[in-house]
């Protein structure tokens, strides 16, 4: 786990590309504290800041292959290292170290791209090829871990692990890309591959690139979801499931445990997190730490059952009371580590400080098991939704249009959102595409300049990647359908960027077992009617782990991890939302319409829908990052 | 055998689906063995046979019948023809339904679908569903289209869908114009469209909207769009307030000879659009060994590489500008361009055909 930077500009001399990539470094010095390094050869310098966590003594970067042709700067965690070091050896290469980053070295050297869908893990990365003049850098599949760039004149490439790096090297500008924000408005985040800023790039995940020596960039997908069908591992019957998918979970908790420093968990008290936390006792996992956030506020905290979870796998349990009060006090801090905008993650921020503080580098974390079991409201809404459909389409079109005009007079959140649904969705995808929007379509471009407006419209309000994710579906199934988009946008786009911020904000690496190709590729291709049973949310995952997870746990009724942050708002926030709603900051978003989002946030003060909150601090969010002062350039 | 071929058009306008169908046409008769005979059966199209149709028929046409936009002319011409060892080549999905009924009469007919791009990438109605079902093949014009079909249309057989791609005119190749170098002090793009309001999503506004970036990087370039329409006082709005009047031209609407002058006078040919079913228009440039620049959308990928061009997101104005700028840093090979259009010539399409055909 580190934070990884570099330039390819022909036209810099080696002086000036190591000033930059210092100054990158240095802007990611909480990603690597442990150790850091720089090269420079030819039009290139790489250089990486090192949170050393498998093989500490051994595994500086950059890494050189033993013949200097190959350089590596990488981000991540490679969990099958040690069978593919075996595999490499026997194919002839001389490991100098047991680092899983000299493991992916040799197999990128041997096979080339081939090498990708053989890696277990999360990984960023970027190998030089000194013969060739090469950059070649890719991103894991399902974007735990972050890769940054952006071109430099005359074919030059400059990359980073966070935007603030990219920021930092002094060779880029921070202008901010209009249709950025509106994407934003949409849905909590900004989706691969635009960002906040004009130029800059966020590889999709599952992409490859590579820099040619004429400067020519290449990007291409390397991996797309699995089969919808494979019969050859598809079970037989639920009870065969439930035995297999056992062994699976048991293996992927066993793979994210490979480290040579302390490991522990965040344990909300949720059936995914106590799952992950069962899982490790029972693989061996001794003096296991786990970290919990509780909270005074009523309905909020989930710390008896966490305790529960604790005493029962027999864990050294840490809790933090987070309060309005400590928040509003960290906020500057926190809002220093933002790199682009986000609707979420103060939790992990909060957990990963904990734990950090506590005494582990690598955390597990139970993100992913509603996506994988289907737990969300939407694996329910949009089947249902899409048997409107075609009744729907039958409709005059004058009909139509007074039906969603009708909706859209109401204020009611979710007249508003069927609205959108009604006018925009075609099919299931489509459906997916537009459900995890925060903002109805008619606020969002209320929100917006003109200008802004005008760039929102012509994106539309489908999610960027449409029709990749569509493409990569067929035959698939509607809970699969449902199942990949909220991996491959809220959880991508949302969830494990922000765990990656806002852990690495604490030098922690946060690694998620859910999120495995291994497993995926086994419970993928499994029946819907397995994985997931509407009247019972993540019953084969409780039915797998039954004997190790407590009863009151498994039978709980599934409870979203929220934070209180409605109240706060009105209170300890308050005086921060007045700072960042008023004419001085908007100001500096010209990009918003000042009174509209100065109503949002009045109506919200004066308003009773407890759920309007996260459109307010969306937006607010977004304003205070704009505000926030620009680090000096050292 | 006879072959019907059913178009909306063939020679009454320039639209896309026409110039594509009367390729088919010129294609299926080219395949005819001796005794085999091809009728088309044309909706929109007067009867009289068209100057241009020899240029695009053998002796195997027996026939051009134009319906003139009467559709139950058209179905009760269509269904006098099939006969039961028929095969019908039905060149838009709305006519599909009549080829059914034409099997439902002759159950020894096989029936093709020529999917086009856009008019097939939406949800199907219970009609149409069957009647894509009953078909032998659905030759679509490329993977994009193909994979839009199976997502609105689950229920449809994979192995059915093939890929056909779209293929040039042999009658639009360059004329003996004198060889032209890439200028890259003064680059010099070149749109070509309609400039149509229902067809915004050609990305041409953000093409104009680059220019001032590109106009950084290469103060004298030049930005020329050919065509005509009513988007055409918002384009030049557009053009007005970036202030850049002096960098971009409209033509207007030009004849083929002025057309092909614009292919071979540009450095980079530029249309970003988000919904190009295939994108022959980049491969008339490439016959002038003119690199492209298109939209990561639609079926361009797969017209568009990076020996023949670039591609940047849709709507993503400094990757546009940042592509462009890429385009004339690193000129492509004429040679390898002119040669991967070729690969999309007639002949490479009628073999293509053949084989869909068995």
């Amino acid at each position: 786990m580190c934070g990884i930077a570099g330039v390819l500009a022909p036209n810099l001399d080696a002086s000036q590309r190591e000033q930059a990539v210092t100054r990158m470094i240095r802007a990611q010095h909480h990603r690597g504290p442990d150790d850091q390094g720089l090269y420079s050869q030819g039009p290139v310098t790489i250089g990486m800041a090192r949170l050393a966590i498998i093989d500490p003594a051994n595994g500086r970067q950059p890494m050189h292959s033993a013949d200097g042709r190959f350089t590596i700067v990488f981000n991540g965690a490679i969990y099958n290292y040690r069978e593919l070091q075996a595999e490499l050896r026997a194919e002839g290469w001389q490991f100098r170290t047991n680092c899983d980053t000299e493991v992916l070295l040799a197999a990128f050297a041997l096979r080339g791209a081939a090498c990708l869908p053989r890696l277990r893990g999360m990984f960023a990365f970027a190998i030089w090829d000194k013969e060739k003049q090469t950059l070649f850098a890719a991103r894991g599949p399902l974007g735990i871990k972050p890769f940054y760039y952006a071109r430099l004149p005359n074919g030059g490439l400059l990359f980073g692990s966070e935007l603030n790096v990219l920021l930092a090297s002094g060779l880029v500008e921070r202008a901010i890309d209009l249709s950025a924000v509106g994407e934003y408005l949409a849905r909590f985040s900004i989706p691969a591959p635009r960002t906040l800023y004009q130029g800059l790039q966020n590889l999709p995940p599952g992409h490859s690139l590579e820099v040619l020596p004429n400067g020519r960039l290449k990007t291409e997908v390397w991996w797309t979801m699995p089969l919808p069908s494979q019969p050859a591992i598809r079970s037989l019957n639920y009870s065969d499931f439930v035995y297999g998918l056992r062994a699976q979970l048991e293996d992927t908790i066993r793979a994210h445990q490979v480290a040579d420093v302390p490991v522990g968990a965040f344990l909300s008290g949720g059936m995914d997190s106590s799952a992950i936390v069962g899982l490790m006792a029972r693989t061996g996992v001794s003096h296991l730490k786990t970290f919990s956030l509780i909270f005074d506020e009523p309905g909020f905290s989930e710390a008896e059952s966490a305790r529960l979870a604790a005493e029962t796998f027999g864990t050294e349990h840490h809790e933090y009371l987070l309060t309005g009060a400590q928040l509003a006090k960290d906020l500057p801090r926190i809002l220093a580590t933002f790199d682009q905008p986000t609707g979420d993650g103060i939790n992990t921020y909060y957990a990963s400080q904990m734990a950090r503080a506590g005494g582990v580098t690598v955390a597990l974390s139970g993100l992913g098991g509603d996506e994988l079991f289907g737990s969300y409201p939407s694996f329910r809404d949009l089947p249902r939704l899409n048997t409107i459909l075609p009744w729907w389409r039958k409709f005059p079109q004058g009909l139509q249009k007074r039906i969603v005009k009708g909706l859209r007079s109401r204020a009611d959140a979710r007249a508003l959102k069927l609205a959108d649904f009604l006018a925009s969705a075609r099919d299931l995808h489509e459906l997916a595409s537009l459900q995890r929007r925060v903002l109805p379509e008619a606020v969002r471009l209320s929100l917006l300049s003109p200008e802004a407006r005008a760039h929102a419209e012509r994106l539309g309000p489908h999610h960027p990647m449409l029709d990749q994710f569509a493409g990569d579906l067929i035959g698939a199934d509607a809970f699969q359908i449902i199942s990949a988009w909220e991996l491959r946008t809220y959880m991508a786009d949302v969830l494990l960027r922000d765990s990656d911020v806002f852990s690495m904000a604490h030098s922690l690496e946060l690694r998620v077992p859910f999120v495995d190709p291994v497993l995926l590729g086994w419970l993928w291709p499994q029946p819907a009617h397995f994985k997931h049973d509407p009247q019972h949310p993540k019953r084969a995952l409780a039915d797998a782990v039954a004997d190790i997870v407590p009863a009151a746990i498994r039978n709980r009724q599934k409870k979203g991890f929220a934070l209180p942050f409605g109240a706060w708002m009105r209170r300890e926030l308050r005086p921060f939302l007045d700072e960042t709603f008023s004419n001085s900051s908007l100001a500096n978003c010209p990009w918003l319409d000042t009174a509209a989002v100065q109503t949002i946030w009045r109506e919200f003060l004066t308003g009773t829908d407890t759920r309007a909150w996260s459109r307010v601090w969306t937006i607010a969010v977004l304003i205070a990052l704009v505000n926030r002062p620009i680090p000096a350039r050292r | 055998m006879k072959t019907i071929l059913l178009s909306p058009e063939l020679f009454l306008g320039e639209g896309g689906i026409a110039r594509i169908m009367r390729l088919y046409l010129k294609s299926l008769c080219e395949l005819a063995a001796p005794g085999e005979a091809v009728v088309a059966v044309v909706l929109n199209d007067f009867p009289g046979d068209d100057s241009k149709l020899p240029r695009y028929s053998t002796p195997a046409l027996h026939g051009v019948l134009g319906c003139s936009r009467s559709k139950w002319r058209f179905a009760r011409a269509t269904l006098n023809q099939a006969q039961r060892d028929a095969r019908i080549v039905c060149g838009h999905l709305h006519q599909l339904p009549i080829a059914w009924l034409a099997k439902r009469l002759n159950p020894g007919l096989n029936y093709y679908l020529v999917a086009h791009g856009i008019e097939v990438w939406r949800p199907y109605s219970a009609l149409e569903v069957l009647a894509m079902r009953g078909a032998t093949a659905i030759w679509c014009i490329s993977e994009y289209t193909r994979r839009q079909m199976l997502r609105f249309c689950p229920q449809l057989d994979p192995r059915r869908l093939v890929v056909v791609p779209n293929t040039l005119d042999p009658f639009f190749t360059p004329t003996e114009l004198p060889p032209t170098t890439p200028t890259p002090a003064a680059p010099k793009l070149l749109v070509v469209s309609r400039l149509a309001t229902t067809d915004t999503y050609k990305g041409i506004d953000t093409v104009i909207e680059a220019m001032p970036h590109f106009l950084r990087l290469h103060p004298q370039g030049q930005l020329r769009i050919v065509g005509g329409g009513n988007d055409v006082p918002r384009l030049t709005a557009l053009v007005a307030t970036l202030q850049l009047q002096h960098a971009v031209t409209f033509t207007g609407i030009i004849d083929d000879a002025a057309l092909r002058a614009e292919y071979a006078n540009c450095d980079i040919f530029a249309l970003p659009s988000r919904k190009e079913g295939f994108g022959l228009v980049y491969l008339e440039a490439m016959t002038y060994g003119k690199p492209c620049l298109g939209a990561r959308a639609g079926g361009v990928p797969e017209v568009i590489n990076d020996h023949v061009g670039v591609l940047a997101d849709y709507g993503n104005i400094p990757e546009i500008a940042v592509a462009l700028d890429d385009l004339v840093r690193h000129p492509r090979d004429a040679t390898t361009i002119r040669a991967h259009a070729d690969s999309f010539d007639f002949t490479h399409f009628t073999q293509r055909l053949a084989l869909a055909l068995r």
